[in-house]
């Protein structure tokens, strides 16, 4: 009897622990010699991959002995994957990833100084350095940018009788309003994806349009500013009123780009790459045209700016240091990294390939010019990368819920973490 | 123990060879188990005691969002925990999820180990039908349900359009009380064939006399099956119940594929919480640990109140 007690309690702590006990893992991770290195990179369409694997074919045949392992991670996975890999001492040796601050705040990175050369680093545009830096020290390499602007289905607003974009809010919910009742049957007005996908994103587009934003001029926190409140309640207002696709709260940025590009949304803000990611693939003719974003009573509009980082982690004691850089800088070169930023239908980070691509995509003028208006994440902030996390996964519940408490739980998470 | 020491004592005094090796060899006979429960002794302090013990330590721990140990932090982690605004949901809902599983589960099973003990042409087929969902990843049962769920291309909305029992597609997993509805549904899925094995076990140890006798006192189907099945079942049911009631309890992948515990953490569990803890959001692994060392514990005591309430101490003596 009493054994049978033991074996259940025995039984249930085997179980039990199979969870919950993996609280701690091991420090492997950095196998291999030092001419190996591991490269986890983010997907951000069906190329991706086969873009790095031929530059990384391209760069074992011209460096031999020198191997790379690519591992892909899709961006939903992205911040969990990072999160385990930092925590259990399995860092990559190069990460391409959007933020970085908290990693070097720990001491995890190489500077750039150490694994770019001076032409490289030279190289890069000056507008996305300073997002690069921590303390003054550059830890960031961008390794392509966004810009977003507002993306509207041509024949949809001919249907509703839209005669031009709309430019500011009231115009926003009376043209989705006049979708809903004529833009044709299941065709959603706007898309708003405020699920754990980019719901940062989509919420500060929206909110700096109205004067708000996570940060104010000195890099104080602003998270539950009444510009912001304001800014859900209006988004809030739209889906309840049946303008978006149904529950904005758990849709993701790639539903509703697909969407679009079946033609089943009227207007969203999209993003420069959608045509390349999405739309061309699913129906290269859909009669799209791009405008910037709508603001709250029609002033300057701005835009969301997103450069994406290639970091270099310090591992086993920085002996992979000459491995990396090898790759670092092959992968810099002009054409290399031209060629995969228009490939993947990003824009340029360096100066050399911006005038490579700008001659050869005309379509990335409107983007590029919004370039000057575009506000950035705050990602020198080392606060930054866990509070964009909590964001995405807390940001949407607004939607359902009351604006403001989850505004300001969101403003104790960063003060919290500084 | 007393003993020892005096016949120390006395072979101290006089030295006696004699007593020596007596003293040896039973030793030697106290320890002469040792080989045999020794592996056991070590899995269970490598495998259960150490990783308990590593778990209360980390949760009294700080812990920075890279990993690195800062240092003693007393109860700051349980405080931090308990001052989580979801935490009381979670649990409740964790409740929910654990007897409603197991419950369903179980008075499905009920039925199928029934069906699965009756003779009928095809039984063997039929059988292994039903182990199936087992031999199946649960993660991959979870993501294939969460396609069939989708909103805009799912086939459960077209099914349910088609037969007419809904007009227009519902976004079944947006809804938090829909979509715990409906990863219940998948986990009493993945937990019926084990479920159904096991009571079918219980069902083949029941002696064919005990019925006969039974239809000879001209009891009916009814009272057969509430009077003589369902308490020699007794045994079975407990297995079933108490294996269940830790699995769905630390059930995660079904909820990570199909929700993600999301919008926010309405519809995670006390174990996708704990994951979230550490790995999403600001990422501490000392709070996480403390929500681990929360639910050791809320399982011990789910167990051994399920214990007291079936009366296993009479039921486990014959």
């Amino acid at each position: 009897m009493k054994r049978h007690l033991t074996g259940v309690i025995a039984a249930g702590l085997t179980v039990t622990l199979g969870l919950t006990g993996c609280s701690k893992g091991s420090s492997s991770g950095d196998s291999g010699d030092s001419k190996t290195i591991r490269f986890v990179a983010a997907i951000y369409d069906d190329k991706t991959k086969s873009l790095w694997d031929s530059l990384i074919k391209t760069f074992e045949a011209q460096n031999k002995g020198y191997k790379v392992n690519l591992e892909m991670v899709d961006w939903t996975q992205m911040d969990a994957k990072v999160k385990t890999y930092v925590q259990t001492k399995q860092t990559p040796d190069i990460l391409n990833y959007n933020a970085f601050a908290d990693f070097a705040r720990d001491g995890l990175l190489f500077p750039t100084s150490d694994v770019l050369s001076p032409q490289v680093s030279s190289d890069i545009l000056p507008s996305f350095v300073e997002g690069d830096k921590y303390k003054g020290t550059q830890y960031g390499m961008p390794l392509l940018s966004s810009v977003r602007l507002f993306f509207y289905n041509k024949d949809v607003f001919k249907k509703a009788g839209i005669s031009a974009p709309p430019k500011t809010w009231d115009e926003v919910k009376t043209d989705a309003q006049k979708i809903k009742d004529k833009g044709g049957k299941g065709v959603f007005p706007l898309g708003l994806p405020l699920g754990a996908e980019e719901s940062q994103a989509e919420f500060f587009m929206w909110a700096m349009n109205n004067g708000g934003g996570y940060v104010d001029q000195s890099g104080n926190w602003t998270i539950d500013s009444q510009a912001n409140v304001d800014t859900l309640n209006y988004l809030k207002d739209l889906s309840k009123s049946g303008l978006t696709q149904p529950n904005p709260e758990t849709t993701d940025r790639k539903d509703v780009f697909n969407e679009f590009a079946q033609g089943k949304i009227g207007m969203l803000n999209g993003a420069v790459f959608m045509p390349a990611g999405f739309i061309n693939k699913v129906n290269a003719k859909l009669p799209y045209a791009v405008a910037p974003l709508p603001t709250k009573a029609g002033g300057t509009p701005s835009t969301l700016g997103v450069q994406d980082f290639l970091v270099a982690f310090k591992n086993g004691g920085g002996k992979k240091k000459d491995a990396v850089s090898k790759f670092l800088n092959f992968f810099y070169q002009t054409n290399n990294v031209a060629n995969f930023q228009k490939e993947e239908g990003f824009l340029p980070v360096t100066k050399s390939a911006g005038d490579v691509i700008s001659s050869a995509v005309p379509y990335d003028k409107p983007f590029i010019d919004a370039l000057p208006n575009a506000k950035f994440y705050p990602t020198g902030n080392a606060a930054w990368g866990p509070l964009a996390n909590t964001v995405k996964e807390k940001l949407g519940t607004a939607i359902t819920g009351d604006p403001k408490s989850v505004l300001s739980e969101l403003q104790q998470t960063a003060q919290k973490n500084g | 123990m007393h003993d020892t020491i005096e016949a120390r004592g006395a072979g101290a005094r006089s030295p006696a060879p004699a007593s020596a090796r007596r003293r040896n060899s039973r030793i030697l006979r106290a320890l002469a188990p040792l080989p045999w429960i020794g592996p056991a002794i070590i899995l269970i302090v490598a495998v259960v005691l150490w990783p308990v013990v590593e778990m209360v330590w980390t949760s009294l721990m700080r812990i920075s969002s890279s990993g690195a140990t800062l240092g003693f932090r007393g109860t700051g982690n349980y405080h931090d925990l308990f001052g989580e605004t979801d935490l009381v949901s979670v649990l409740l809902r964790t409740v929910v999820w654990v007897v409603g599983v197991v419950v369903v589960t179980i008075v499905v099973s009920l039925a199928i180990g029934q069906l699965l003990n009756a003779n009928f042409p095809g039984r063997r087929v039929v059988r292994w039908a039903v182990i199936v969902p087992w031999a199946a990843s649960v993660l991959m049962t979870a993501l294939t349900w969460k396609w069939m769920l989708n909103y805009y291309y799912g086939v459960v909305n077209k099914v349910l359009k088609g037969v007419g029992l809904i007009d227009h597609s519902v976004n079944w997993l947006s809804n938090p009380t829909q979509a715990l509805i409906w990863m219940m549904w998948v986990a009493v899925f993945v937990s019926l064939p084990f479920t159904s094995f096991v009571i079918l076990a219980g069902l083949q140890t029941v002696p064919q006399e005990v019925y006969e006798a039974a239809r000879v006192d001209g009891a009916g189907r009814a009272r057969t099956y509430f009077r003589i099945t369902l308490p020699l079942l007794r045994p079975a049911l407990l297995v079933a119940a108490i294996i269940n009631v830790i699995n769905v309890f630390n059930s995660f992948p079904i909820i990570y594929a199909m929700t993600g515990g999301g919008p926010g953490s309405k519809t995670d569990t006390s174990t996708t919480f704990m994951y979230k803890l550490a790995f999403s959001g600001t990422g501490d692994v000392g709070e996480s640990a403390a929500m681990a060392v929360v639910n050791f514990a809320l399982i011990l005591i789910l167990v051994l109140l399920y214990l007291r309430a079936v009366g296993w101490r009479g039921e486990a003596q014959p």
